[in-house]
C-alpha cells in the first residue's frame, strides 16, 4: 500500500481542489494537481513556483510529522494483519495470506483497507501480488488497472512491462541500461545474469529476483507500542459536537488496530477534547466511554460515541482530540458451546444497555440494589448500572405497595379520616416501623387504606409527632 | 335472508379456513404468535389466544397512573422469570421489596427514567428492537398515534410483552394497539372492560378479585386500643373511623 501524497495529505487536506506545494530544502517535493496545471514541477525552486502559481499554499516538508502520521496509519492497518512492514517511499507491506479468509477474500479486504485509509484521510495506491517486492513495484509504478496480480504468472506479465527506472536498485546504471536498449524489467531479465552481476549494482539482481518470487524476502515487522495514547491536532477548530465524530473515527481505527495487534478488548476509554491554550485557556473536556461488554469492533465504538455526542454541547472550540484507553482485557475467545451459559447476559442485551446509558446518561438507567433496612425509602435503593453494589436481602412477608412516593404527601383530615381525593378507609395495619436511630430515629405506624373507588394506599402516621397522615405508597 | 356461503358449498366453511387472519365478528380472533397467560381465568377467556399477546402493543388505560396495572400484570410478569423487565418512565418509584414479595427476582427489574418523553419513546423502541427483554412497560400520558404505530411495528419484530399505560382520557383517541383495556380499581380488586380486541365487543365488566384479606379476615394484627364507649348523648356524632 503506497501513500503517494502523504505530506500533502498531512499538511493540507484540501489539496485535491486547490493548489498546494510542499517544499523540502527550498525545492518542490510534491505539488497538487491544480498547481501542476500551472506548470509547477517537482524539483523547482521556490522563486519559480511564486512566479507560476502565486496563489498556491506552500508548506514545508516536516519529516517528524510525517513519521507520526505513518505510525498512526500503521496502527490502523494492524487491524488487517499482524505482519506489517514499512518499506521505502511511504509504502506499507501487508502480509495478508492468513487474513484473506477472515475478511472474505482479497476484493473485500481491499475495500476495507481503502475505507480505513479514507477515514484516516490519506489517498492510497493499493496493489496485491504474491511477492512483497512485486506488490511494491506495482503500487508505486503501475497504472491503476494493473495493480492487482493474484497469480505468479499475472505478476510476471505485469512486472515485465514496467520500465527499469522504477526499480530503485537499478537507478545507478540506468544510463547504461538505456544505452543498450534495455527499457523494461522484462528486457532486463532476458540479459545474461553473469554479465549483469558484473556490470550493475550488486543489489539489483537480488531485488529483481525478490520481485519475481525467485528469492526469499526478509522484513522488519512493525511492533505496536505497549500503551495506546494518541492525539490528533486539528487543522481547523471544531465548534460542533457532531464533527468530532469524524476525527474520532480516525482515532478509533487506530485503536482497533492496536487492540487487534495485542489481542485485547477495551472496556473503558476516554476521549479528551482539548480547547484553546493561551489567553482563553480552558481545561480539556474528558468524554468517558464505558462499554457494557468488552469490544474491539469499530462500528460498535462509533455507534456508542454517536449516542454520547448526541446530547453533548461543546463549551469551547476544540483544537485537538486525544484518545486513551483506561481499561483493557484480554479478548475472550468466542464461546464454542451450542447453548448459552446460564447466568450470563447475552451480548445484545449488554450492548443495548450501553447504548441506552450513552444516550440517556448513566443516572437515568437504574437497577435494583436493595439494602437490608426496615425504612422503606432506605431499603428501596436503585443504583446506576455501572456501580457495582452488593444487593442485600429484602424484607420478606411484609405487605408492601409496588409504588413508593419519593416524598410523602401530607394528607388533610376530614371527619376524622385522612382524605386523598375521597375519604380513605383504613383496612389494614398498623405496622410499626422503628429504625434508623443512628441518623434520626424513624417511628412510623403504617396503615393500608382504600378510597371510595377501591384504590389502595399506604399511609403512615409519625408516632412521635401527632401531625396527621402521610401518603407514602400505592398498591398498584 | 342472506345465504351463507357454507350452505352453498355444501360443507362447513369457516372464516379461518379462508385465511388465518380472518374471523367472524361473533367470535374471537384465532391466535397467531405467542401468548402468555394473564393468570386470571375470567380475563384470559375474553382475550384472543387466552392471554397477553407477545410482540404486540397492548394498551392499558387507567384512571390514575399506578392504580392497578401492576397487579393486573403481576402473574404474567412473574411468569417471565429470568428475563428482564423494563419499567420506562413509571409514575412513582418502584419498590423492590414489593416485587421480591411477589416472587420475582430483584435483578430482573430495570428502571429507565429519561428526562424527556421523546427519549423514553426512543429507549422503548431500542428495547423492543433488541428483543432481549421479557417485558417492557411504558407509562405515557400524551403520546402521538404515529409514535404508537412505530412502537407497535417495533414490537411485532420481537417477542417482548409490551404494555403502554395511558390515562383514561386516551380512550377516545384512536390507537393502533390491537388490544386495549380499561382497568379501574374497585373495592374488591379491579374491574376490566375491553375497549378493543380482535373479536366481538364485550359488554359489561370483568371483575378480578385481587384482595382476599378484608378487615374482618385480617386478624394478624391486634386492632387499635379503643376505649369503652361512653354513654351516648342525644345528637352526638358517630366517629366514622371506629366501626
Amino acid at each position: 500500500m503506497h501513500l503517494p501524497h502523504a505530506s500533502l495529505d498531512i499538511a493540507y487536506p484540501n489539496w485535491r481542489v486547490k493548489p498546494a506545494v510542499v517544499f523540502a530544502q527550498d525545492r518542490v517535493k510534491l505539488c497538487s494537481p491544480a498547481a501542476a496545471q500551472t506548470g509547477v514541477r517537482v524539483g523547482m525552486r521556490r522563486g519559480g513556483v511564486n512566479t507560476l502559481c502565486p496563489q498556491a499554499e506552500s508548506f514545508l516538508y516536516n519529516p517528524a510529522a510525517e513519521q507520526r502520521a505513518l505510525d498512526a496509519v500503521a496502527l490502523a492497518l494492524l487491524q488487517y494483519t499482524p505482519e506489517l512492514a514499512l518499506a521505502d517511499n511511504n509504502t506499507f507491506l501487508l502480509k495478508v495470506t492468513a487474513s484473506l479468509a477472515l475478511f472474505n477474500g482479497p476484493r473485500r479486504l481491499g475495500q476495507r483497507i481503502r475505507a480505513t485509509m479514507h477515514a484516516q484521510s490519506f489517498g492510497i495506491h493499493l496493489s496485491m501480488a504474491p511477492t512483497a517486492k512485486g506488490a511494491w513495484l506495482l503500487a508505486t509504478a503501475s497504472r491503476p488497472q494493473a495493480r492487482r496480480a493474484l497469480k505468479q504468472a499475472t505478476l510476471q506479465r505485469r512486472l515485465d512491462t514496467l520500465p527499469c527506472s522504477r526499480l530503485p536498485e537499478a537507478q545507478a546504471c540506468l544510463a547504461w541500461l538505456d544505452s543498450i536498449g534495455c527499457v523494461t524489467l522484462g528486457d532486463l531479465r532476458k540479459l545474461p545474469r553473469s554479465g549483469l552481476q558484473r556490470r550493475t549494482h550488486q543489489a539489483m539482481l537480488p531485488a529483481l529476483d525478490a520481485a519475481y518470487g525467485l528469492a526469499p524476502e526478509t522484513f522488519k515487522w512493525i511492533v505496536p507500542p505497549p500503551a495506546f495514547n494518541h492525539c490528533i491536532q486539528l487543522v481547523e477548530r471544531i465548534e460542533h459536537a457532531d464533527a468530532i465524530q469524524f476525527v474520532a473515527h480516525r482515532l478509533f481505527e487506530q485503536l482497533c488496530g492496536w487492540l487487534a495487534a495485542h489481542q485485547l478488548a477495551v472496556t473503558r476509554l476516554t476521549l479528551t477534547l482539548q480547547h484553546e491554550h493561551g489567553r482563553q485557556a480552558r481545561p480539556p473536556t474528558p468524554l468517558p466511554l464505558t462499554l457494557g461488554a468488552p469490544s474491539w469492533q469499530i462500528d460498535h465504538l462509533l455507534g456508542l460515541l454517536k449516542e454520547h455526542l448526541h446530547h453533548h454541547v461543546l463549551d469551547a472550540p476544540v483544537i485537538a482530540v486525544a484518545l486513551h484507553t483506561l481499561e483493557t482485557l484480554p479478548r475472550a475467545p468466542a464461546s464454542d458451546q451450542l447453548f448459552p451459559q446460564p447466568g450470563s447476559l447475552p451480548v445484545d442485551h449488554l450492548r443495548l444497555l450501553e447504548r441506552l446509558t450513552a444516550r440517556l446518561g448513566s443516572d437515568c438507567i437504574l437497577q435494583p440494589c436493595p439494602m437490608a433496612d426496615h425504612r422503606p425509602e432506605v431499603a428501596n435503593r436503585w443504583a446506576p448500572l455501572h456501580q457495582k453494589l452488593v444487593p442485600e436481602a429484602c424484607i420478606h412477608d411484609a405487605n408492601r405497595p409496588f409504588w413508593l412516593l419519593d416524598t410523602p404527601i401530607a394528607l388533610s383530615v376530614r371527619q376524622h379520616r385522612p382524605f386523598y381525593g375521597s375519604p380513605l378507609r383504613i383496612i389494614g395495619g398498623p405496622e410499626r416501623i422503628e429504625d434508623g436511630w443512628w441518623d434520626g430515629l424513624t417511628i412510623r405506624d403504617y396503615f393500608i387504606a382504600q378510597d371510595q373507588n377501591g384504590t389502595r394506599y399506604w399511609l403512615y402516621q409519625e408516632r412521635r409527632r401527632q401531625d396527621g397522615w402521610f401518603l407514602h405508597g400505592l398498591f398498584a | 335472508m342472506i345465504t351463507e356461503p357454507q350452505a352453498i358449498a355444501g360443507r362447513t366453511l369457516r372464516a379461518e379456513h379462508i385465511h388465518p387472519a380472518l374471523w367472524r365478528a361473533s367470535q374471537l380472533a384465532r391466535p397467531h404468535g405467542r401468548h402468555i397467560d394473564t393468570g386470571f381465568n375470567d380475563l384470559s377467556a375474553q382475550l384472543p389466544g387466552r392471554g397477553w399477546p407477545l410482540g404486540c402493543l397492548v394498551e392499558i388505560l387507567a384512571p390514575q397512573p399506578g392504580a392497578g396495572e401492576m397487579q393486573l400484570l403481576r402473574p404474567a410478569l412473574i411468569q417471565s422469570a429470568k428475563q428482564r423487565i423494563a419499567l420506562i418512565q413509571p409514575p412513582y418509584t418502584p419498590q423492590i421489596a414489593a416485587w421480591a414479595n411477589w416472587g420475582g427476582q430483584a435483578s430482573q427489574l430495570l428502571w429507565i427514567r429519561p428526562k424527556h418523553a421523546t427519549d423514553s419513546l426512543w429507549a422503548t423502541e431500542q428495547i423492543l428492537r433488541s428483543d432481549t427483554f421479557g417485558a417492557a412497560l411504558l407509562w405515557q400520558s400524551t403520546v402521538r398515534s404515529q409514535a404508537l404505530r412505530r412502537l407497535h411495528l417495533a414490537a411485532q419484530q420481537s417477542s417482548t410483552l409490551f404494555i403502554v399505560v395511558r390515562p383514561l382520557t386516551a380512550a377516545r383517541q384512536a390507537s393502533p394497539a390491537p388490544l386495549r383495556l380499561i382497568a379501574q380499581p374497585n373495592p374488591g380488586g379491579l374491574s376490566i372492560s375491553i375497549l378493543k380486541r380482535r373479536g366481538g365487543v364485550l359488554e359489561g365488566l370483568i371483575t378480578l378479585p385481587l384482595y382476599t384479606n378484608n378487615r374482618s379476615a385480617d386478624s394478624a394484627h391486634a386492632t387499635l386500643d379503643r376505649r369503652a364507649s361512653s354513654a351516648r348523648k342525644p345528637g352526638h356524632r358517630v366517629p366514622e373511623l371506629a366501626r
